[in-house]
């Protein structure tokens, strides 16, 4: 029993929350070795296979979606199709620099330089675009408290106001050691004065 | 197990896109539970914590400044509004963003205080936060991998293989972490030892709402 109860008390220390959930979350994945792994073959959400792209030498190799600009859709997939009316759409498109550059450079595909539509992933602008909407807001979130503690400095936590510079520190750090010493010294002779009354007496 | 059996009938859905958010009793209660106190937290006002000094009749007030209250009220709100948008949605992957997106609030929260110790435990839930994204995401990711889909409407009515309840287990680990419950409580519970209550309550609102909620999204997909 005592060894439980040092237990429950090692896990009332917030140091050791961590070590623990790692220390569980490692087991987990290990013992996720023994789990045997059924993969679904019918994706939604479907890459081409690597490389295929390359070897028929597309010239957006490795995100080319298919479809013209402006004339038909690409290929993408939804959940729900009645939700995406453009599906496709997003996929097809290319900037008219994107396009220029597309015809001069066989590796356009790799490069985000001129950012056209066909690269941008229909699927995080598109049909799954409220979760792109949320990844940035966590970002933002981050940044404002980062930013709000940088500005406030409130890491700089023990100081109060004015109380900054070392100089004026040692000042009143050595007005306040000869102001003890002076009280020290007074009492002492307080001291002493009703010593001598007593002996006086 | 169908969606229509664990919250009540299904009232109707909110289509965005591939993230379809459903609505039953069940959802519309608990997001317009979150949804009141959240508004009642925006309203209120800090409380301010009175110690008694030792040895003598004085006391010491721990008062939250202006800006710290702005700061704390305004990433509160966005807590209880992530919290709301976790109750309804119907999505896995979404989920799992909206939890990051409170845990992340959560130490935001409390990281303007004052108080050494605070701080201290924060940062050691902050990094328990940290360590959740691997299981939260990669546990979405695997029942992707594993189903072919994120839709909860679609998962409820795929049979449940092994690999999906280990993932859900993977998933149940993040959740358990950045939500604090036990044995990972310490850390979030020694968040709230300081002042500035309703701010520091829809933390632990946060966590008890979506710990409901993930049950209920576990026995669906299972």
């Amino acid at each position: 029993m005592p060894r439980i109860a040092k237990l429950w008390n090692k896990l009332a220390n917030p140091k050791n929350i961590p070590r623990l959930f790692a220390l569980i979350l490692g087991l987990l994945l290990i013992a996720g070795f023994l789990i045997p792994i059924g993969l679904e073959s019918d994706q939604l959400y479907t890459r081409p296979a690597p490389q295929s792209q390359m070897d028929a030498g597309l010239a957006i190799a490795p995100y080319d979606r298919g479809g013209e600009i402006l004339e038909s859709p690409g290929i993408t997939e939804a959940q729900y199709p009645e939700n995406s009316e453009n599906l496709g759409w997003i996929n097809s498109y290319m900037t008219p620099i994107a396009e220029a550059l597309k015809g001069i450079s066989p590796y356009f595909g790799t490069s985000i330089c001129a950012s056209p539509g066909g690269v941008i992933d229909e699927i995080l602008y598109y049909t799954r675009g409220f979760d792109t909407i949320l990844e940035s807001s966590i970002l933002m979130m981050a940044f404002i408290i980062a930013s709000w503690l940088a500005i406030n400095f409130t890491m700089d936590r023990k100081e109060e106001k004015g109380k900054g510079d070392i100089k004026e520190d040692v000042k009143r750090a050595i007005a306040s050691s000869d102001r003890i010493a002076s009280e020290v010294e007074e009492s002492n002779r307080k001291a002493r004065a009703k010593q001598a009354k007593k002996e006086f007496r | 197990m169908l969606i229509e059996s664990l919250g009540g009938d299904l009232m109707g859905t909110i289509p965005l896109g591939d993230i379809v958010l459903y609505l039953n009793p069940l959802h519309i209660f608990l997001f317009v539970t979150i949804l009141v106190f959240t508004a009642l937290i925006a309203m209120s006002r800090t409380e301010t914590q009175v110690e008694a000094m030792f040895g003598s009749l004085d006391e010491n007030k721990v008062a939250v400044g202006k800006k710290e209250f702005k700061h704390r009220r305004f990433l509160a709100i966005i807590c209880g509004i992530a919290t709301a948008g976790a109750m309804i949605t119907g999505d896995l992957f979404n989920f799992t963003l909206f939890m990051a997106l409170i845990g992340i609030v959560n130490i935001g929260i409390v990281s303007a205080v004052k108080q050494v110790e605070v701080l201290n435990s924060a940062y050691q839930y902050g990094l328990i936060a940290m360590m959740c994204g691997l299981p939260l995401f990669g546990g979405a990711a695997m029942i992707l991998a594993a189903t072919g889909t994120l839709s909860l409407i679609e998962l409820a009515t795929i049979p449940a293989s092994p690999m999906m309840i280990f993932c859900a287990l993977v998933m149940l680990i993040g959740v358990c972490g950045e939500s604090g419950i036990a044995p990972f409580f310490a850390s979030k519970a020694e968040m709230f030892r300081t002042p500035g209550s309703p701010f520091i309550l829809i933390i632990h609102l946060s966590s008890l709402f979506i710990i409901v909620r993930f049950v209920e999204i576990l026995l669906t997909i299972l």
